[in-house]
C-alpha cells in the first residue's frame, strides 16, 4: 500500500487532471461551439479560471510533495536542494510547461473575446506537459505523446461540455439552448469520442503489451477500472445523443432534469476515470 | 463491513510497489547475505542514473542512523558510502533516490553480520 506521500501523490495528480482537463475543455468548447454557448461566455470564462486556479495550485502542490517523498519527510516540500534536483528532470519541465499554459488560459479567459484563442494555445500547452512526464514520455517517441495529446484533447473536449449543458438544461427557459448545444456537441463527438477510444486503445497496447499483464498486474487491473467506467459514460453519452438531446429538440419539457441528472453521472464516471488514472500514474509501475 | 471490505481491496490493488517505480539494482552485501564483519563500505548499482536522497540504516531493529551521502553532483549509477560499524547483528538499508527520469524510487534491503 503506498505511504502517506503515496496517497498524497494521488490526490494532487487527480485534482491536477481534473483542473486541467476541465479548464481547457470549457474553452475549447467555447471556441468550437461558439454560437451555442454564446451566452454562457461569462461562465464559461468564470469556470475555466477557477478549474486552472485549482490545476495550478495542485501542480505546485504535487511538486512539492515529490520532494516530501524523496525525504520521506515534510521537510522535502520545502528543502531548497531537493527542489532545485527536482526542477533539472522532467517534473521540473512538466511544472513550467503547466504553470505558462494555465497561466497564460487564466489571462486569455480573463480578458475574453479573440483573447479566447490565446486561452487555447495555454490550456493545450498545459495538456501537452502530461505528454513530457510519465510512462508514455519514456518511450521516447514523438508519435507516441502526440497520441496521448489526441486522447487528452479529446477528453477535456467531453468532459468541457459537462458545466454549459447541465447549467442550459436545468432551466425551462434555456432548453432550446441546451438541446441546440447538446446536438452540436454530438456531431463533433462522433468523431472526438472515436479519435478518443482509438488513442487510448493504443496507449493500452504499447504499454500493456498482453492480456496477462492487463489481468495480472495491478497497473492492468486499474486501467480496467478505468476501462469500466469508459464504458459506463459512453452508455451515458449514447443515451444523451440518441433519446435526450432528440427529445429536447423535439421540445419535451420534461427531459431537461433527466440530462442534468445523466451529466451529474457522467461527472461520477469521469471522477473514477481521473481516479484510477492518478493511482496508476503516481504509484504503479507499467508492467515489464 | 463493506465499506471495510472496499477500503481493503482498494489498497490491495494499489499494491505493494508505491512509488518505486523498481529498477534493477544490485546491492553489496546483498540483500539476505550472512558476512563475518562489518564491510566498511556500502556499494550500490543503479541501471540508469539515480541522484541519492535519504538513507537509512537500522541496526538491530531499534538503532537508526541516517548515512552520509557526501557530495553528489549529477545523477550516477554507483554509490560508494561509508557504513556505521555497529557490531553483530541484523543491518537494515532503507534508501530513497531521484531516478534521472525525476521517478521517486525507494528500497530495502538487509544483511547479517555473525
Amino acid at each position: 500500500m503506498p505511504d502517506l506521500w503515496g496517497l498524497a501523490a494521488i490526490a494532487t495528480k487527480f485534482f491536477l487532471y481534473l483542473g486541467v482537463l476541465a479548464s481547457g475543455g470549457l474553452i475549447l468548447c467555447r471556441l468550437v461551439l461558439a454560437d451555442q454557448m454564446s451566452a454562457l461566455d461569462r461562465a464559461t470564462r468564470i469556470w475555466a479560471i477557477g478549474f486552472a486556479t485549482l490545476a495550478v495550485a495542485m501542480a505546485a502542490l504535487g511538486f512539492a510533495v515529490r520532494g516530501a517523498v524523496l525525504m520521506d519527510d515534510v521537510s522535502g516540500m520545502v528543502d531548497p536542494s531537493i527542489l532545485a534536483l527536482l526542477w533539472q528532470t522532467p517534473p521540473g519541465e512538466a511544472l513550467l510547461f503547466r504553470l505558462l499554459g494555465l497561466g497564460t488560459l487564466v489571462l486569455g479567459a480573463a480578458i475574453g473575446g479573440r483573447w479566447l484563442w490565446v486561452a487555447a494555445v495555454g490550456g493545450a500547452v498545459a495538456i501537452w506537459s502530461f505528454c513530457e512526464i510519465g510512462h508514455v514520455a519514456s518511450q521516447d517517441r514523438l508519435w507516441f505523446q502526440s497520441v496521448l495529446f489526441a486522447h487528452l484533447i479529446a477528453a477535456a473536449f467531453w468532459i468541457g461540455i459537462f458545466l454549459p449543458l447541465s447549467r442550459l438544461s436545468r432551466s425551462a427557459y434555456t432548453l432550446g439552448d441546451a438541446a441546440a448545444l447538446g446536438h452540436r456537441f454530438g456531431q463533433i463527438a462522433a468523431v472526438a469520442v472515436p479519435l478518443l477510444v482509438v488513442a487510448g486503445a493504443i496507449m493500452t497496447w504499447r504499454l500493456v503489451g498482453s492480456v496477462s499483464a492487463l489481468f495480472g498486474t495491478g497497473y492492468g487491473l486499474w486501467l480496467l477500472a478505468k476501462l469500466a467506467a469508459v464504458a459506463l459514460l459512453l452508455a451515458l453519452a449514447a443515451l444523451n445523443k440518441v433519446r435526450l438531446v432528440p427529445a429536447l429538440q423535439r421540445g419535451d419539457p420534461g427531459v431537461g432534469p433527466q440530462l442534468s441528472k445523466s451529466i451529474s453521472l457522467e461527472w461520477l464516471c469521469v471522477g473514477v476515470i481521473l481516479f484510477a488514472t492518478a493511482i496508476f500514474t503516481s504509484v504503479l509501475t507499467v508492467p515489464t | 463491513m463493506k465499506q471495510i471490505l472496499g477500503i481493503a481491496v482498494f489498497l490491495a490493488m494499489i499494491g505493494t510497489n508505491a512509488l518505486a517505480h523498481s529498477e534493477k539494482e544490485s546491492m553489496t552485501p546483498a540483500d539476505g547475505a550472512v558476512l563475518d564483519n562489518v564491510p566498511e563500505t556500502l556499494e550500490m548499482r543503479f541501471n540508469d542514473g539515480m541522484r541519492l536522497t535519504k538513507v537509512e540504516m537500522t541496526y538491530a531493529g531499534t538503532q537508526i542512523e541516517t548515512l552520509d551521502l557526501g557530495a553528489q553532483s549529477g545523477f550516477v549509477k554507483e554509490f560508494s558510502l561509508p557504513l556505521v560499524p555497529m557490531g553483530s547483528g541484523l543491518y537494515q538499508i532503507e534508501w530513497r533516490g531521484l531516478g534521472v527520469d525525476g521517478h521517486p524510487m525507494t528500497g530495502s534491503f538487509s544483511f547479517e553480520v555473525k
